[in-house]
Formats: C-alpha cells, sequence, structure tokens
C-alpha cells in the first residue's frame, strides 16, 4: 500500500507544479508588465544591476521600448525575444527553453532521471548481496520507476510549453515572424522566384502593401507575366497614387504597351512627387522619359511629348538629356520659329555636360541642315568624333546625313 | 558493476559535451561586435535637428554611415573631425551619406556641438531611443556602414578615423 500512497502523493505534486503554472495570472496594469519585465532583464553594460534599477542611457532606453511594446499589446516572452535578439541572450534573467540553453531546463530531469536509475540499480544490487526482499514486486518496480519518470516528463513538457505567455501573432514555434519592412528588403536580393515568394508573404500579412504589391508587379514584368504585372501595378497606384516606385514601372510597363500618353501621364504625376533620388537615377538611366517623348512625338503628338520632357526639365533645368531631346524635337518640326528655341535648348544641354554625345549630333545636324552653318556643324562634329564609344545610332544618323565618313 | 559504469561513462560524455558547447559557443564580446553584421539594417525614421523628417528608406541606392553619438562622450568628440573629413570627401562624390543618431542628448547641446564642430549632415535628436534600442547599441559611439541595398555591412564599436571608415568602405565595396 505505502508505494501507492508515494505514487499517489507524486502524482498530487506534479498536478500541483503543473496548475500552478497554468493557472490563470492576476490581471497587471501595463506599468505592472513593464517593471516586471525589466526587473527580468540584466543591464547590457552595468554589472549585477536590472534594466529596472539601472540608470545608465541604455537601460533607460530599453525601459521606454519596453513600455512602448507592452502598450502595443506585444506578449511578455514577444518583447523578451526582441530585446534579447537585439543585446544578447546574457541579458536574459531566465534562460530560453529552446536551443543550447535549453539544456539548463532539460539537465535537472535528466539527471534526475540517471540518478533514480541509479538508485534502483544499486538498491537491486543491495538486495541481492543481502538477501533482503523488502519490495517483492520485481517488474512492478521497473514499472513504477518508468511511470515517476512519465509523470515528470509530462509536468515538465507542460511547464515548458506554457509558461509565459504568447501573443495570437506569435508563431506556435515559437519563432518571431519577419516584420513586413524586413521582408521587403530581403526581397531585394532574393532570386526573381524568391521575390514573389516573399511578397506573398508581405501581402498575407498586410494585403493593401504598395511596395509589395509594386515590386511584385515589376518581377512579374520582368519574368514575362505580363498580366499579372498590369493588375499589381494598377491596384498599387489605385491604393496610393503617390507612390513612386509605381509610377516608374507603370509608365515602363505602359510604354512597352505602345500606350504612350498614359505612360507620359504616369511620369509627370511623379515629377509632382517627392521621390527618392534611386528613382530619378532609374528614370534618368533607362532615358524613359526621352524614349516616351520621341514615341509621342513620332505619333504626332509633339505638344505632350515636350510636355513630358518640360516637366522634367522644371524638376531638373541642368539634365542635358532632356534639353538636347527637347531641342531635337523643337528642330524637328522645321518650324523657323522654333529653330532659335532647339538651338537654345540644344546649348544649354551642352553648357551642362559639353561631351553629352546627343546634343553634339543633335546641334551639328540642325546647324548644317537648317542653319547652313557648316564651321559650327564641324566643330561639333570633331567634338564627337573624340568622344570613345558614341552611341551607334547616332554615328548612323549623322552618317546618313553626309557628315560623317 | 558494469550498468554503474556505463551510467558514469555516459554522465562523463555528457558533461564533457556539454563544456566543450559552452566553451566554444560566441562571447557576449563577440557578439557585441558583430551583431546585426550582415543583417538587414532597422529601421531608423526620425526628425531632423531642422525638423525634417529623414527615413533611411529613401537612402536606398546609396551608402550610409550611421554614426551613434552624444556631446557628453569623449571619444565621440575626438572622432568627430575624422566624420567632417570623411563626409567632405564623401559629398564630392556623391556616394555616402552620413546620418549622425544622437543617444541619450538634448536637443539644445546638440545644435551647439554641431554649429561649432561642423558637420552638415542630417542630426537626429529626438525621440531616438527606439533607433538605439533596434540597433543594439550599449554605448557610443558606434558606426555602421549601411550597403545601398539597406544590409549592415560593418560596425564599428567606439571612435573612428577618415582612413579606418575609406579601408571599411573599399572592403565593402570589394
Amino acid at each position: 500500500m505505502i508505494r501507492y500512497r508515494w505514487i499517489l502523493l507524486l502524482i498530487v505534486v506534479a498536478g500541483a507544479l503543473t496548475f500552478s503554472e497554468l493557472a490563470e495570472q492576476p490581471v497587471l496594469t501595463n506599468a505592472d508588465k513593464v517593471q516586471r519585465i525589466a526587473d527580468d532583464l540584466a543591464c547590457p553594460v552595468c554589472d549585477g544591476q536590472s534594466v529596472a534599477e539601472s540608470d545608465v542611457p541604455i537601460a533607460q532606453a530599453i525601459r521606454t521600448e519596453i513600455a512602448r511594446m507592452v502598450d502595443e499589446g506585444l506578449s511578455d516572452s514577444a518583447i523578451r525575444a526582441d530585446l534579447v535578439s537585439r543585446f544578447g541572450e546574457s541579458i536574459d534573467y531566465t534562460p530560453q527553453r529552446s536551443g543550447l540553453t535549453g539544456l539548463i531546463w532539460a539537465l535537472p530531469i535528466l539527471v534526475g532521471a540517471i540518478a533514480i536509475t541509479l538508485l534502483g540499480t544499486t538498491f537491486k544490487k543491495w538486495q541481492s548481496k543481502e538477501k533482503i526482499k523488502p519490495f517483492t514486486f520485481k517488474n512492478k518496480r521497473v514499472t513504477t520507476m518508468i511511470f515517476i519518470m512519465g509523470i515528470a516528463l509530462v509536468a515538465w513538457i507542460l511547464i515548458v510549453q506554457f509558461t509565459g505567455s504568447r501573443g495570437t501573432g506569435d508563431a506556435a514555434t515559437g519563432d518571431i515572424r519577419s516584420s513586413t519592412r524586413t521582408l521587403l528588403i530581403e526581397a531585394q536580393t532574393a532570386s526573381d522566384e524568391n521575390k514573389v515568394l516573399i511578397y506573398d508573404e508581405v501581402l498575407t500579412i498586410q494585403p493593401s502593401n504598395v511596395e509589395a504589391l509594386t515590386y511584385r508587379g515589376w518581377t512579374f514584368w520582368r519574368t514575362g507575366d505580363y498580366e499579372a504585372a498590369r493588375n499589381d501595378l494598377s491596384t498599387a497606384i489605385e491604393i496610393d497614387p503617390a507612390f513612386p516606385d509605381a509610377r516608374v514601372f507603370r509608365a515602363s510597363q505602359l510604354f512597352s504597351d505602345a500606350e504612350y500618353t498614359k505612360a507620359s501621364a504616369d511620369l509627370v504625376v511623379l515629377d509632382s512627387l517627392d521621390a527618392p533620388p534611386i528613382v530619378w537615377d532609374l528614370v534618368s538611366a533607362s532615358k524613359l522619359r526621352e524614349r516616351i517623348a520621341s514615341a509621342l512625338a513620332s505619333e504626332g503628338d509633339l505638344v505632350g511629348a515636350l510636355q513630358l520632357l518640360d516637366s522634367g526639365i522644371s524638376r531638373n533645368n541642368e539634365d542635358a538629356s532632356l534639353l538636347a531631346e527637347r531641342g531635337w524635337l523643337l528642330a524637328n518640326t522645321f518650324e523657323v520659329s522654333l529653330i532659335d528655341a532647339a538651338i537654345e535648348s540644344l546649348n544649354n544641354a551642352l553648357i551642362y555636360d559639353p561631351t553629352h554625345p546627343n546634343a553634339l549630333a543633335y546641334r551639328a545636324l540642325v546647324r548644317s541642315v537648317l542653319l547652313e552653318d557648316q564651321e559650327g556643324a564641324a566643330l561639333d562634329i570633331k567634338k564627337f568624333q573624340d568622344l570613345t564609344d558614341p552611341p551607334e545610332l547616332l554615328v548612323q544618323l549623322l552618317q546618313n546625313q553626309g557628315l560623317l565618313g | 558493476m558494469t550498468s554503474l559504469r556505463v551510467t558514469a561513462a555516459t554522465v562523463g560524455v555528457l558533461m564533457l559535451v556539454l563544456v566543450g558547447i559552452m566553451a566554444t559557443r560566441d562571447s557576449g564580446n563577440e557578439r557585441m561586435t558583430t551583431y546585426l553584421v550582415g543583417e538587414v539594417a532597422p529601421e531608423i525614421k526620425a526628425q531632423t535637428l531642422q525638423g525634417e523628417l529623414w527615413d533611411l528608406d529613401d537612402q536606398r541606392g546609396r551608402w550610409v554611415l550611421v554614426n551613434f553619438f552624444s556631446t557628453t562622450c569623449v571619444p565621440c568628440v575626438r572622432e568627430h573631425p575624422e566624420l567632417v573629413a570623411f563626409a567632405e570627401e564623401h559629398n564630392r562624390r556623391d556616394d555616402v551619406r552620413i546620418v549622425t543618431v544622437s543617444f541619450s542628448d538634448t536637443e539644445t547641446a546638440v545644435k551647439d556641438f554641431f554649429q561649432l564642430h561642423g558637420g552638415d549632415w542630417p542630426v537626429l535628436a529626438s525621440n531616438t531611443e527606439r533607433v538605439a534600442v533596434d540597433w543594439g547599441v550599449v554605448a557610443v559611439p558606434e558606426s555602421y556602414l549601411v550597403s545601398p541595398s539597406g544590409f549592415v555591412t560593418a560596425k564599428v564599436i567606439g571612435g573612428v578615423t577618415q582612413e579606418y571608415l575609406e579601408g571599411l568602405l573599399a572592403e565593402a565595396q570589394t
């Protein structure tokens, strides 16, 4: 009977331990929660002081940050995990229950099990030596030991699993979900296939994320899924008409679709936005504006073409490429009244970039063909010939007009 | 006796493995110097001394040197002329931007400091506690080099020189 009492006692103890861990915690104010978390974290630069106790700047900053996260409704475990990820496990007074640190929790159980096994084996030896038989249940003893260890193991698993709190947004595995911002930056260096998967993940978390929609659309465009690209880019602009990246990519998409007027409209809107430098670098490097303007002019919409170029020039009046294109379009009207404006635009382009190949070639042509200024044209041709690796199209254009041999 | 020996040997091996694992883990100091390197740079979005909103994400496409500093920190004061020289050099090339995140300081003190010692890059001086915690800053000065794609490529704890920063940049760019 005695053995059953012991087993019963062990069950009661394990149950009480488990219940005490699982029982509902008293309601705490946010200030209480901040204090509790700060008490349980070590100040990263102090010896023997918690974040709650220390007054060094970083401890104060961590307390402020804990308060902000508590106010945002993050769980204790999420806040702790966030801070430990930044300052290291050494600041955590309560060791984690996973990874190598989890050994701290597992080792007592392991050592306990080994100790029980050792004791059992030793008692068995003593019994066989002294011929004493206080226990008459040879097999039952083994069963009892396994039962006790089983209870201890279940209690341990329950305690580890449920201690602390878990927010509804936390993954069941305990992993901290990456923020949408982190995912978006990671997508920049991912392969095209992975980019789409990452943007899908962002859009699952936040369906209205304009950046993810825009860049998923652009990835679709580059990989040939044109219809999906058109949908994503249009949706992005519907959600946020002032997102510059979406305007650039859709302008490029519309240009490829030969929708020049709509492409031009997107770039004109872009000019009114406060876009980051990389967007302007992209527009400039791809010569998207010049190509759209040229396409509009070739369709007979010279006014639209000039408006598009002027919009870009009003944002940056030292853009030699736009000034050169503007001068060329004006000259191609063959309107006498516009020739002066054409030459002025080309002159300005060469003031800001004296070796701009388009400006040199266009001015040589205007001087030679329209102004019959062969001397001036020859000077421009000389400078053009001095360029290293001038664009082949310009070379052909000058050859066709007999200005280059 | 055999089972006792086996058990003792098992415990011994376990202890050895544990000691081995603990001995080969990164120490806290190693972690301090490498934390964030190779990771996506945490967000920095705060007001400059001039009252404009400065956002690290807007700097995509360019290298950014993020410098955490305080006017009351002696190494910060010592490194400042080096940062000014580095900024002047790279302003001409327009390839690197500097941003200073003032930590545990007053806006007035920071303004006065920059007026006296120079430096015309953006300085963030209000509500920067969150930025410092996000970047895991424990003591100023700390500097981080952020790549054009937004990843931290280098971290320096303590004062820097222009030459050292140029070396870091060259190494990061190769």
